[in-house]
Order: structure tokens, then C-alpha cells, then sequence
């Protein structure tokens, strides 16, 4: 099996983790016969927890480093380098077709673990305005980590190491630093744009925000999406790739 | 005139190591072949010619433009890699089409050309197997078709007999002579002089990094031919068969091998030994296992060439 088809059939089954979550809360719900806790309430953590701390994260430093290293480690960049497109072209078609990809992955998961743990008032409108900002929030932490991995796929040579480190090492520390230190992390502007969560299991993940404007945050994801992808192009336009043979 | 191909002062080092040296050559139209050994320089010439990599000095144009980064000029181009690699999980025919869309065809003209190329290549009954699932022939076969699809005016190949059994070998070089007729620009890479030799007469010759000689494949093929030839033959009395080469002019030298069985002949003249070496045989009663030839590469001419 090629091993970009098998990486994307992985990443697929770890976007639906959420899912098998759900089912495995709402089971053992119904069974005994617990209805104390909200399933909002848990999406809304699970949102926090696994999404915004993992999920889209890992998806977004595979995909994104994928963007150049792949074509590289399997030797067929030379197949786009010799067709009359424009090296920046190549970089940001490649880029949006892996953003919708895991933008996809993740929101098919989402949805279907909000309808499980919310089965019992899908009648409620109400509950979609939740599903439909989480959702956003995600797209937009996906299309923001997925631009900044591109260009760390193309700058260095190790960068899934640089990108493991800066996931589970700068994100997830930086993001508890009180005051604007914290503002050097993507995840911060994400947060920035749920709402806060008081006295939950997790709060303590969103315990130290200081959260930015709604639209500051949304204008810094956008910029920082841009600054990446400009950058890749960039980068990406100026080098040489060699292909030995 | 401007030629379609022309290269002044072209050097390219990768890091200390000389990839391709001062190369200033014009390449016409018709099929031009590229000659060299492994690690000649072939690849990195084909390389600066399809604007892949950039020179360390000196320039290539095409038609009179230069490559490097001029992406409009690579629809103008095709290029079949030397290296084996795919979008394994694609089928041929997505890979065709995938690639074909890239110069901004219709979906009727993409479908259109991917279908020609497939039939070109005879590969249209296996557009729809994984490529992972191809012979090594048939790899060849749709790499080649990639950089036909587009219908280029200028094809440069790299190597592109290898992996081909002899049947396809010489549909492939039929193939390619049919685009000469057609009015393309053909540059065409092999580290086996035969090869070339089926397909053009004009031959430029590549040996660490610099153009050793360029010119019509009979000059070449006179260096060669000048080349002394060592030629082994095991048979059951070569101390016998020693004996009766020995007084030949065109024989340089004779050795026995190890074994005691075998006998290794040194000459300026491959026509004349073979020429006797059967009646010599047959008069003399001896009975032979092999012969061969183990210098017969182009190594071991380049070699000599260069006074190794």
C-alpha cells in the first residue's frame, strides 16, 4: 500500500477517536442510568482536551510537513517542478488540498460525537450555534498550523522533530504563561475565540487565559496563516531540491 | 538562427563535488544523444536543462530564453526522470491526467492527450491498475508517457531504455525516432553506447562533468575502434591457441588466466582477431567454453580516452 494513502487512512482513524469516545460516554450513561452530566458539557472539554491539545495539531504537523517532504522523500517533485506552474503555485495547491483534507477529517468526527452525546435534544437548536463555532474555531486552528508546518517542512530537514517539540512542548506550556507571553502561541487566539468555561473538569486548560478580542484573534490567525504561507512560497521558489537518482 | 538548446560556460559543483564543467555546447533539431559513464554528468546536464537545478555559472537557453525559472517555457518541454519513482497508489491513467492539468487543458483535452499518450506507450489496457502493481517495464513506459502527453517540442529523456527488455527496447527507440520525424527536439541520455547509437548519429560525449567529444557517432565510434580490446577465451588448449595469435601484428599482448584454462588476448583490431579466431579454431581442433569481452564498456574507452 502506498504509504501516503496508508498515513491518510491512520490520521482518519485517529479523527474519529472523538467518536468512539462519545459512543463509549453515552453507553455507559445509558446503562447506568446517569443523566447528571451535560453533553454539551462534555464536548465542550473534549473540544479543549483532545481537539484543540492534540488533534489538530498532530494533523496539521503531518499534513503540513507533508506538503514539501513527501514529494521529496518519494522523489516525484521533479513530475511538478518541470510543468510550466510556478513553484509558489505547487506550495499552495498542495496546501489547500491537505487544509481541506484534515479541515474534513476533523469536522466528520466532530460532528458525529456532538450527535452522540447530544442524541437526546437534537430538537434543540440552540445546541448547533456550539457545534458550528467549534467547528470554525478548529477550521481555523487547522489552517493556521497547517500553514506555519509547510514552512517548517520546507525551511529544515528534521522538522518533525522541531514540529513534535513546538506541538507538545512551546504550544502546550507557553499557552499558561501569564500575561502577553502567552500571545506567542497560536493556541491562545483559538481559546480567545470560545467562550470561557467555569468550574468544568478541564477548566484549568483555559485557567490562565487572558483571552485576546474576538477579532484581534481572528485577524492574528489570518496574519500569522498569511506571514507561513508567504514564507513557504517564498522559500520554497528561492531553493533548489536534488533529487538523487 | 537561434538553437533550440544552448548552454555557454554551464558549470554546476555540489558542494566541492564538479557536477558538470564549462560545458558550451547548441543543440538542433532532430535527436541529439548524451554519452557518458555512471556519474558523468548526464543527469545534472538534463537537470540544468529542465531549469530543476540553477548553474554556478554560465547559462542555458531555450530558444533563446532562459530556464530557470521561467515556468511558461516548460510546456514547451518534456522530461522523463531517470529515477523510479511514482504516486504509487495513483493508477496510470489518474497520474496522466493529474499531470496533464497542470498546463491548464480543458477536461476533454486532458482526457483527449491522456488517452494518445496511453496509446502511444501501449499501456491503455492497464490505465486503471495502481502503478504500484506495474512492471518495471511498464513504469518506464508511463513515465515516458507523462512527457509525451502534452505534446512537447522538446523531449529530453534520461535513460529512458533502462528496464526495458529488448522487445520494448526497440519499440521505445522506434518511438522515439518517430517524434524526429515529427520536427521535435530530442536529447536523449544512455551509459550504453549501442543504445544511442540506434538512435541518432549525433552523440555528445560526457566524462566527469566535461564534454569529451562531440560530433558524428563514426568518430566516436573510430575512437573506439583504436581502442585496444581485451578479449578472454576459455577453451580446453589455450597455450595452443597462444601460440598461433602470437605472431599477428594487430595482438598486443597474451596472458593465461589463473585457472590455466582460459586465455587473455590484448588488440588494437577486434575485426581482424574475430575474424580468424574460427578458423584458427577449427584448424587447431580446440574447443571453446566462452568468449568474452571484459573491458567492452564504454568505462573502460573513456579510460583509455583520458590515458588511464
Amino acid at each position: 500500500m502506498g504509504r501516503r494513502a496508508k498515513r491518510t487512512k491512520v490520521f482518519y482513524l485517529i479523527s474519529l477517536l472523538p467518536v468512539m469516545m462519545a459512543t463509549l460516554i453515552k453507553v455507559t450513561r445509558v446503562f447506568s442510568q446517569r443523566s447528571d452530566i451535560d453533553g454539551l458539557y462534555i464536548f465542550s472539554n473534549m473540544i479543549v482536551v483532545f481537539y484543540l491539545q492534540f488533534l489538530i495539531l498532530i494533523l496539521s504537523l503531518f499534513f503540513g510537513i507533508s506538503v514539501c517532504a513527501e514529494e521529496l522523500e518519494g522523489k516525484t517533485l521533479t513530475y511538478l517542478t518541470t510543468r510550466p506552474v510556478s513553484k509558489s503555485a505547487i506550495v499552495l495547491g498542495k496546501y489547500a488540498a491537505y487544509a481541506s483534507l484534515v479541515i474534513l477529517m476533523t469536522v466528520v468526527g466532530l460532528v458525529f460525537s456532538f450527535l452522540i452525546l447530544n442524541a437526546n435534544k437534537l430538537h434543540r437548536f440552540y445546541i448547533y450555534k456550539t457545534l458550528l463555532r467549534d467547528a470554525v474555531v478548529l477550521s481555523l486552528g487547522l489552517i493556521c498550523y497547517t500553514a506555519f508546518f509547510t514552512f517548517i517542512g520546507i525551511l529544515l530537514k528534521r522538522s518533525i522533530m522541531f514540529g513534535l517539540l513546538f506541538s507538545f512542548g512551546w504550544e502546550n506550556v507557553i499557552q499558561y504563561f501569564p500575561g502577553s507571553t502567552q500571545r506567542f502561541s497560536i493556541v491562545h487566539y483559538l481559546k480567545s475565540l470560545l467562550p470561557g468555561q467555569t468550574g468544568g473538569r478541564f477548566s484549568f486548560l483555559l485557567f490562565r487565559l487572558e483571552p485576546t478580542s474576538p477579532a484581534l484573534a481572528l485577524f492574528m490567525l489570518f496574519l500569522i496563516t498569511g506571514v507561513f504561507l508567504a514564507s513557504s512560497c517564498l522559500l520554497f521558489s528561492l531553493r533548489e531540491y536534488i533529487i538523487e537518482d | 538562427m537561434i538553437p533550440i538548446v544552448e548552454t555557454k560556460n554551464l558549470s554546476r559543483w555540489y558542494g566541492n563535488v564538479l557536477g558538470l564543467s564549462d560545458v558550451s555546447i547548441q543543440i538542433e533539431q532532430g535527436i541529439s544523444g548524451i554519452l557518458g559513464p555512471n556519474g558523468a554528468g548526464k543527469s545534472t546536464f538534463l537537470k540544468l536543462l529542465t531549469g530543476q537545478i540553477k548553474p554556478n555559472i554560465g547559462f542555458v537557453r531555450i530558444k533563446g530564453k532562459k530556464i530557470w525559472n521561467n515556468y511558461a517555457l516548460l510546456s514547451e518541454i518534456g522530461f522523463c526522470p531517470e529515477q523510479d519513482a511514482f504516486y504509487e497508489e495513483m493508477t496510470g491513467w489518474q497520474f496522466l491526467t493529474s499531470l496533464l492539468k497542470l498546463y491548464h487543458f480543458s477536461k476533454t483535452e486532458v482526457e483527449t492527450q491522456a488517452q494518445k499518450a496511453l496509446e502511444v506507450v501501449e499501456l491503455t489496457n492497464d490505465k486503471d491498475r495502481v502503478i504500484r502493481s506495474y512492471s518495471r517495464g511498464m513504469r518506464q513506459r508511463i513515465k515516458f508517457a507523462q512527457a509525451i502527453a502534452h505534446d512537447p517540442e522538446i523531449l529530453i529523456l534520461d535513460e529512458p531504455l533502462n528496464g526495458l527488455d529488448p522487445l520494448a527496447r526497440r519499440k521505445m527507440i522506434r518511438l522515439i525516432k518517430s517524434y524526429e520525424k515529427e520536427g521535435k527536439t530530442i536529447i536523449v541520455s544512455s551509459h550504453v553506447l549501442p543504445e544511442i547509437e540506434a538512435m541518432t548519429n549525433r552523440v555528445i560525449l560526457i566524462h566527469q562533468g566535461k564534454i569529451f567529444a562531440e560530433g558524428d557517432i563514426h568518430y566516436i565510434r573510430d575512437l573506439i575502434e583504436d581502442h585496444p580490446h581485451i578479449i578472454s577465451v576459455k577453451c580446453n588448449r589455450p597455450r595452443e591457441l597462444a601460440s598461433k595469435f602470437i605472431n599477428e601484428d594487430y595482438v598486443l599482448k597474451v596472458n593465461f588466466g589463473l585457472t590455466q584454462d582460459s586465455l587473455l588476448v590484448e588488440t588494437n583490431n577486434r575485426d581482424k582477431f574475430f575474424s580468424l579466431l574460427p578458423s584458427l579454431l577449427v584448424e587447431g581442433k580446440i574447443e571453446v567454453e566462452e568468449i568474452t569481452s571484459p573491458d567492452d564498456n564504454l568505462q573502460a574507452v573513456f579510460d583509455y580516452l583520458v590515458g588511464k
